[in-house]
Formats: structure tokens, sequence, C-alpha cells
């Protein structure tokens, strides 16, 4: 019985180990870094996490699929281009609708190629992001963009509530929102259902392909929307394609590590959300400690490498212990008791 | 006899047909954009142009083929490599050389490790390894790039005279691709390993049913792929003149390219090595086509990422074969 209860607990703590991770990599860093357990600090980590925290919704939905964005970083890049390009035409709102709509036709493109011509998304998504930084590179000249005006960056950096600017509240709500919609909505949950078992999915007469082309347009909408945000809060974007890729893999990173298999069926977006948090926090917490991007790199390789090593041991426990039937020995051994009980 | 080999050839042609058709389509496109196309100096400057590439398709398609996707680690492999060669020079060329194969296998045997015996999944797994390796050689080299001495003399002219030695008309790096292909061939059908990998690539738990050493069959390819990956590392240093961490930035997703669409599937356990050496002929076809026209490098990577998913929708595509049979 107390082993059993040991199991349990492991097993909440590994369902939360996101989030337990961050609390404890923030608890660390506040007692031991200089200067990071400020108000000011906390805020720009918020202010840090609310890109990749946005990107990691749409990019969860897809990991719950079954499938792979990989376009997401040059998405990202492209949409934000968008904004600086187009405000002094359109003004920050028509720049930023813009954005979003070239990010649900680039979605659509992705979901058709995947669901009605059946090639696999790793070979749709790949070409797509070399597409994207072709199409970016042309657009913004190579360089990156930027405009003079200023309001709209203010606007969304300055605290609203204490702790809480705009960005990181629409983050939030955004992470919150659809996690909502993915736990309690019918649509929301077909997403798991065609991800996990496509028969089940059929015979519930759920459309998986439609599922697919909404998943790609959601993927790609949010993307879209962080680039646009951050190149609002910026008031320019990048034409560094370094952004695209670290984007990419952090985002893929934070998905694994908040408990998302590549297999599809499972996932949770507020748990990516607190994975992004916890590698932000180390991210900020090295640079506290006066140590560079080196070691930022460094420190999340290893623990992206620690979380897949995790996963691979529980398969492999998994599958130890596949067939056998834990009750079953357990009356056994307790017919054996009796029986020795009987004989003596 | 000589019915037997031609017979063999034709079916070989049929097998691999579909990627050598559009080597043939690019070949007379060539010819109409420009005159110099077919001269035999531009073929061989094509054929050293993506040689660098084709060692690295060799190796990487080892891992394809045993089901394992694709090895992301292979851009550090080849940067590390590379620096360790260029650090290395001053102990003479030939310790350089081994070193720097050595710590690319280093790597190599990580993956293999961590994937073939610790069932890790290989592209989050390698991603991982890329992203602790930039990390260890920026921290290292301090963000740095490092130059071999290159006085008349020392090892580090003789190093930096690698990649632009020639055979006759023919650069060594040619020749080296070439060897790597046909050995990589040979290994991939007429060797044990090879008929393993293709067993585990099909079906992993029938191979391990049948009494094959998974994990070793793994763990080599993971293994060739990075050996294939430090060689290519080598010559990039000796063709820059430098060893950095970014230096193979690029190399796996167009490696993965050269692989798929030579008709290896991403499932595993089907193509071959001359489908391959035709997926890298295209990818050097299409650029040096696309140079001739006068285009932009932005715009290539707009013709070069429709075509790649082009020409996969058209290989993958199977009458009645249901859903998709990729990935």
């Amino acid at each position: 019985m107390h082993k059993g209860r040991i199991t349990e607990l492991f097993r909440g703590m590994d369902r939360h180990r996101a989030l337990l991770m961050f609390l404890g990599a923030y608890l660390f860093l506040s007692l031991f870094a200089p200067h990071f357990f400020t108000f000011y600090n906390t805020t720009s980590l918020l202010k840090a996490s609310s890109l990749n925290g946005i990107v990691a919704i749409g990019f969860t939905l897809i990991f719950i699929l079954g499938e792979l964005d990989l376009s997401v970083g040059a998405v990202v890049m492209l949409c934000g281009m968008l904004v600086p390009g187009l405000q002094p035409e359109l003004g920050w709102a028509g720049g930023i609708l813009c954005a979003l709509l070239a990010g649900a036709c680039i979605g659509l493109v992705n979901g058709l190629l995947v669901a009605k011509a059946g090639i696999s998304s790793f070979i749709v998504t790949l070409g797509m992001m070399v597409i994207l930084e072709g199409v970016m590179h042309i657009y913004s000249g190579g360089s990156s963009m930027s405009v003079a005006s200023f309001g709209l960056a203010d606007w969304l950096d300055r605290p609203l509530l204490p702790l809480l600017p705009p960005r990181v509240i629409i983050t939030f709500a955004l992470v919150g929102g659809a996690s909502l919609f993915l736990q309690k909505t019918p649509l929301g949950r077909g997403f798991f259902i065609v991800g996990g078992d496509p028969e089940m999915a059929w015979r519930a007469g759920l459309n998986r392909d439609r599922y697919l082309i909404l998943g790609f347009v959601i993927c790609s909408v949010t993307a879209a929307l962080g680039g646009a945000l951050l190149a609002a809060s910026l008031s320019s974007m990048t034409g560094d394609a370094v952004l695209a890729t670290r984007t990419l893999m952090t985002v893929l990173a934070a998905v694994i590590i908040g408990g998302t298999p590549l297999t599809g069926g499972k996932g949770s977006v507020v748990k990516s959300y607190f994975a992004v948090l916890l590698l932000t926090t180390v991210s900020n917490g090295i640079g506290c400690f006066g140590l560079g991007f080196e070691v930022q790199m460094f420190a999340n390789g290893v623990i992206l490498a620690a979380v897949v090593l995790y996963e691979a041991y529980v398969i492999y426990r998994h599958n130890l212990l596949k067939g056998q039937r834990p009750h079953l020995l357990a009356d056994l051994e307790q017919e054996q008791e009796s029986n020795s009980r009987g004989s003596r | 006899m000589t019915k037997r080999w031609v017979h063999s050839w034709l079916r070989f042609i049929l097998e691999n047909g579909r990627i050598y058709l559009f080597v043939l389509l690019l070949v007379i496109m060539g010819s109409f954009v420009s005159s110099e196309f077919l001269t035999p100096a531009n073929l061989v400057n094509l054929l050293k142009a993506v040689a660098l590439l084709g060692i690295v398709a060799a190796g990487m398609a080892f891992v394809t083929y045993s089901g394992h996707l694709a090895d992301l680690s292979v851009p550090s492999i080849i940067a590390f490599s590379g620096i360790m060669t260029v650090a290395s020079l001053p102990l003479g060329l030939v310790p350089a050389l081994v070193i720097g194969t050595l710590s690319g296998l280093v790597v190599g045997a990580m993956n293999g490790l961590a994937v073939g015996m610790l069932g890790a999944n290989p592209i989050l797994w390698t991603l991982a390894v890329s992203f602790f390796m930039e990390g260890f050689m920026r921290f290292t080299w301090s963000n740095d790039q490092i130059y071999p001495s290159t006085d008349p003399g020392t090892p580090g002219s003789a190093f930096v005279q690698l990649y632009r030695l020639d055979f006759g008309p023919v650069p060594l790096i040619v020749v080296v691709m070439l060897v790597l292909f046909i050995a990589a061939h040979f290994l991939m059908k007429h060797t044990r390993l090879g008929v393993e990998t293709r067993l585990v690539g099909s079906s992993r738990p029938a191979a391990k049913a049948s009494g094959i050493n998974v994990k070793k069959v793994v763990f080599l390819d993971f293994l060739l792929a990075a050996f294939a990956a430090s060689v290519t590392g080598i010559f990039l240093a000796s063709m820059n003149k430098l060893g950095v961490f970014y230096l193979g930035d690029g190399y796996a997703f167009e490696g993965v390219t050269a692989v798929v669409l030579g008709g290896v599937t991403l499932e595993g356990g089907e193509g071959n090595m001359p489908g391959v050496f035709g997926g890298v002929l295209v990818i050097g076809l299409l650029t040096n086509i696309l140079n001739y026209l006068g285009m932009g490098s932005f715009y290539q990577k707009i013709v070069t990422g429709s075509v790649f998913i082009l020409v996969v929708w058209l290989h993958h595509c199977r009458p009645h074969a249901g859903g998709s049979s990729d990935a």
C-alpha cells in the first residue's frame, strides 16, 4: 500500500513536471542569482516568454493531432515583418490583421497539403519553412524593419496591473482560452480523438481532414500573432533568421517538457506555457549570473536531453510491465500465503 | 552473362527511375538555359558544389533507412569536427584529421547510445545534442572563429589545400564523395549491417523477434551518419580556412531533403544509395540552373522549397495506397 502511494505521488509529480520544474528553478534562482528576484526582472521574464508562449499554443495543438509544424519560426518572422512593413499605410490594427490573415493562409496551404494531398507534415512544413524564409528576405530586403511610431509599443509594455503589461495579459488570456477550448468544447475534445485514434474518430463521425486543416490554420495564426505582438512591442522586426530557428527549437523543447508526446492524442497548452516559463527563467537566471548566451543554450540542451531520456525510460518501463497484471500477481501472492498458512 | 547484366541495369533504372527522370528533365532544361551548361567544366563544378551535401546525405540515409527520421545534430557534428581538426593542426596534418573524425564520432556515439540503446526519440534527442554542442563550442572557443596558420610548409597550409586538391580534372572532394557513395551502396545492400538496418527500418518488433541486435544496428547507423558528417566538417573547414560553431548550419535540413528526394521513405526500410545520389544531383542541378538564370538566392529558396514538396508528392504518390505512407 505504501509503495502504491509513492508511485501515485511520483505520477502526480510527473504530470505537473513543467510547473514543478519552473517553480524549482524560480525558487533556486531567487535564492542564489543576483538581481533575479526583483519586480522589474519578473516583469521582463514574463514579457520574454510571451512570444514563445503564444506560439506554443498552436504548436501543442499540432502535436495533439500527431503532426509536426516546422514552419512556425518562419511564420513568426514573416508575419512579424508585415506589421512594421504595413503600419505606415494601414496603421497598427490593419498591419496586425494582415499578419494574422497571412498566417491563416499559410496554415491553410500546410493543412491542405497534409490532409488532402497526403504528404507527411514533416516534409510539407520543412519545405514551407524554406519558402517562407525566401519570401521574408525578399520582403524585407534581408535587413530589419522598423517604424518611428512607439504608441502601441509603449502601451503593450507598460504594466497595467502590477507585474502585468498588456502583452503578458494577452498571453495569459490566449493560453487560458485555448486550454478551455481544448478541454471543454466538443470541437476541442475532437482534436484529442483525431490525434489519438484516427479510427475511433472516424467511427465517431469526426472529419479528420477538417480537423487537420483547422489545426494547421490555428497553429500558423498563433505563430503570426506571436510575431505580430513581438514586432508591435518593439516597433521593429529583426531580419536575422536566428530568431526563427531559436523560436522553433525553444517551442519544440517546451512542448516536449510540458509532457505532450509526438505520437498525438495527449497534451496541454497550460503545461507547455509553464515549460516555456521554465526555459525563459533558466535563460534569464543564467543572464543574472553574468554568463552569456552560450551557457543558456547549453542549459536548454541539457534540460531537453534529460526530459527526452526520461521519456525513453518511461516507455522502456511501460514495455517491461506490458502484459503483467499487478492485481493478479497480488492475488497469487495472497493465495500462496494462505496456502502456506494452511499447510502449517 | 551480358543479357543478365543489361536486365539488372534496366530494373535498376526502372526502380530508381523517378528521381532520374527529374535529373534528366533538369539537364535538358539546363542545356536550353545556357550553352555553357553541358560543358565538362560546369558539370565538374556542379559536382564539386554538391559534394559536401552528398557526403552528409550518404551518411544520413542510414539513419532514415533505419526508421529514425533524421539526425538533426549533423550541423553540430560538422562544426565540431571542423573546429577540432583546426585546433589540433599543430600536431601535424594526419593526427589532426584523425582527431577531427574521432571527435565527430564521439557525438555520433552519444546519439547512438541514447537513441539505439535507450530508445530516446531520434528527432528530439539529436535536437537536444545540437543545442548543447553549440553551447559547448561557443563556450570553449568563446563565440569565436579559429584559423589555421597558413604559412607554407606548415600542416595548416596542407590542410587548406585539401579542399582545393585536384586529381587531373576531378577535384579530390568529388572523388571522396563518389567513393563514399559506392561504399555506402555496398554497405547498404551487400552487408549484414545493411540488410539488418532494412529490417529494423521496416519493422522494429519483427527485427527484434528475429534475433537481430537492434540496439547495435541503430548505434552503428548513427555512427555512420556522424562519420560522414565529420568528413564533411573537415572539408568545410578546409574550404573556409577556419573552424567555427556555425559552420554546419543548414546541412541537417538539406541532408534530409536530399535523402527524401532520393526516395528513402521517412518510415524507413525503403530506398537505396543511387536514389540518394539522384536526390543530391537534383539539388545541385536546380541551384546551378537557377544561378544561370540569374535568380537571387532568396528566390532560389522559394523554388527549392516548392520543388521539394512537389517531388516528394509525386514520388510518394501511389495509387490505392491507403492514407499517408510516410512519417
